[in-house]
């Protein structure tokens, strides 16, 4: 579905990305780590098309996407949500998910028809909040409505960056179920950036490494856990 | 989340569909239950009060098309703009140009080019051309300001704003310059302006609840999201702003054929400011508030010019207080963003919260 061939990225003389390459299959959880700064996020903008990569291919399904702007990755399917919330605030909750629902009609509209706003924002458990503005809702409402926002846009390919970010363990299990739930129903690739290893090991059957910039290590999760590089990484920056 | 073990993509559905037709039937509601109140008082005043009120609705009439004119470019987009006189300016001159009688043109603008000295068109037509000017000049600066945002976009409104003025001002063969151009046909009374003026009001509605009202608030609220999902913000700033000019370039329209006389001034900073002070007012987030600060501050105002001029309370002869309605419009500005940024009526459409009301009461 999604491959990201050889991406390099400068920003005045820091190398952010260096010759990153990964791929990620629709039906596939893949679990994006590394230390803070390895250019993870940086990574997943230029995927979403946030960031022209200076080298290197962002293909979605055969299209190629690099460089392409925002706006037309999220035509092209993919869908995110934000490491720092970004809803649109004075919006309502119902709104927030109609925004993406009207770009996803207009793009693919079988896709669209498929999705019910109102069972998606009950199943999010959004729908007694429907009509008050998102900018009032709790934290952990918040990051809901972040995902069933994406979900709106009925994505082939779904970012979720840092989904655990200030969630207890009880309510990171709860989301990992959700994640998997999201897979089975809608069948979209998706690509989960966190620091929580043990969400990250419980839901994502292949891991993608990286450090400063460089893709290290990917392949099954317990594979990776294996790898003298990863551990490198790993244990020298606990001790 | 939701045990429930119904998955959510299970179900074909149209609902979408039908969602987006109900609001549409809501806004087509909801339009002329936010226009009420002007209607109101506009029917009050046609029924009831002498000539000299009737001219002053008038004046408060074509102010509330501007102030909804320049709710629809800012309350949506979330840019302050300070140029929307400017095509105020063009809707009235052009009606002036196009339709005043050839006899008054001999002596106002006697060496017009293109032959303008020669023409007199009827005042519809007139005006149709006169809105095609603006959408051609709305669309050229629309092009400019919808690539910008934030203060460069206000600064280039302004720009905007002086240029327009200064060829008012200096074309002198073709607009009079500084001199008042009289003669334009009255063919404008209090019950047509009523007519446009919910027309507007519902046109602002219908806009500001469908899907480029809606794609344009979230992209005011955060860029980054809305073109992380498709949001093409140039294009629907653009789309604001052109209707934005539009409903400016009718009130402009409306104005001449009611005045009969129009000069450059009366659509410069004094206009901008005063329109500007009622939508904050009022809040520009909502028509409703649009409506509402014209209302509040036509009526303030006024009262503040009857005592300017020195009046006599219980025997008591007050000074005169001139320019104290200047000194007043900068005060409610300044209030208004101090303690309540949201205007009077802050989120909700005037139907939005009627029926949050009614809903409340029957519970």
């Amino acid at each position: 579905m999604l491959s990201v061939e050889a991406v390099s990225k400068t920003f005045g003389g820091v190398q952010a990305l260096r010759q990153a390459s990964l791929s990620c299959a629709t039906g596939e959880i893949l679990g994006l780590i590394g230390p803070n700064g390895a250019g993870k996020s940086t990574l997943v903008n230029a995927i979403s098309g946030v960031l022209r990569p200076d080298t290197g291919s962002v293909k979605l399904a055969d299209r190629d996407l690099t460089g392409r702007g925002p706006e037309e990755c999220a035509r092209a399917g993919i869908a995110r949500t934000f490491q720092n919330i970004r809803l649109f605030k004075e919006l309502t909750v119902r709104q927030n998910v109609e925004v993406a629902h009207i770009t996803c009609r207009d793009v693919r509209p079988d896709a669209a028809d498929r999705i019910d706003i109102d069972r998606l924002l009950a199943h999010y458990e959004l729908d007694v909040a429907a009509d008050v503005p998102a900018g009032t809702l709790s934290y952990g409402s918040q990051r809901r409505l972040e995902i069933a926002r994406a979900l709106a846009l009925g994505p082939s390919l779904l970012l979720l960056d840092e989904p655990a970010a200030g969630l207890n363990e009880t309510e990171s299990e709860t989301l990992a179920e959700a994640i998997e739930a999201i897979r089975r129903d809608f069948g979209c690739a998706i690509i989960v950036i966190d620091h929580d290893l043990r969400f990250i090991n419980r839901l994502c059957g292949r891991l993608c490494v990286m450090d400063q910039g460089k893709v290290i290590a990917s392949g099954d999760t317990e594979e990776v856990w294996r790898d003298p590089r990863v551990i490198e990484v790993y244990v020298g920056q606990t001790s | 989340m939701s045990d429930s073990a119904e998955t959510i993509a299970a179900r074909p559905s149209s609902t979408a569909t039908r969602a987006g037709n109900g609001q549409f039937r809501r806004s087509l509601v909801g339009g002329p239950v936010t226009a009420l109140p002007a209607v109101v008082i506009g029917l009050a005043i046609l029924a009831f009060a002498p000539a000299y009120y009737t001219h002053l609705a008038l004046a408060a009439f074509v102010n509330l098309i501007i102030v909804v004119g320049l709710q629809v470019f800012m309350g949506n987009s979330n840019i302050a703009n300070l140029g929307h006189s400017a095509f105020v300016g063009i809707g009235a001159y052009g009606v002036a140009v196009l339709s005043t009688p050839l006899a008054m043109k001999k002596l106002s603008i006697p060496n017009a080019p293109f032959g303008l000295a020669f023409v007199e068109l009827n005042p519809f037509i007139a005006a149709v051309l006169a809105l095609l000017v603006v959408a051609v000049l709305a669309a050229i600066s629309g092009k400019i300001i919808s690539r910008l945002s934030g203060v460069a976009a206000t600064i280039v409104s302004l720009a905007l704003l002086i240029i327009v003025h200064s060829v008012f001002l200096n074309w002198t063969d073709l607009f009079k310059g500084n001199q008042a151009f009289f003669g334009i046909p009255k063919v404008i009374n209090l019950p047509a302006m009523l007519v446009a003026s919910v027309a507007v009001i519902v046109i602002a509605r219908l806009f500001k609840d469908s899907r480029w009202g809606l794609q344009l608030r979230a992209s005011a609220q955060s860029p980054q999201a809305a073109a992380a999902f498709g949001i093409d913000a140039k294009r629907l700033r653009l789309m604001a702003w052109v209707l934005s000019a539009l409903i400016c370039g009718l009130a402009g329209v409306l104005f001449a054929y009611f005045a009969g006389t129009i000069s450059p001034k009366l659509f410069y900073f004094q206009q901008i400011f005063i329109t500007l002070a009622m939508l904050i007012l009022g809040g520009m987030a909502t028509v409703t508030g649009a409506v509402t600060g014209v209302i509040v501050l036509s009526i303030g105002l006024e009262f503040i010019r009857s005592i300017e001029s020195g009046v006599t309370i219980a025997g008591i002869q007050l000074p005169q207080l001139l320019g104290l309605s200047g000194v007043a419009l900068g005060v409610v500005i300044v209030l208004c963003m101090a303690f309540r940024p949201g205007g009077i009526s802050g989120r909700l459409e005037l139907d939005e919260q009627l029926s949050r009301l009614f809903r409340r009461n029957v519970r």
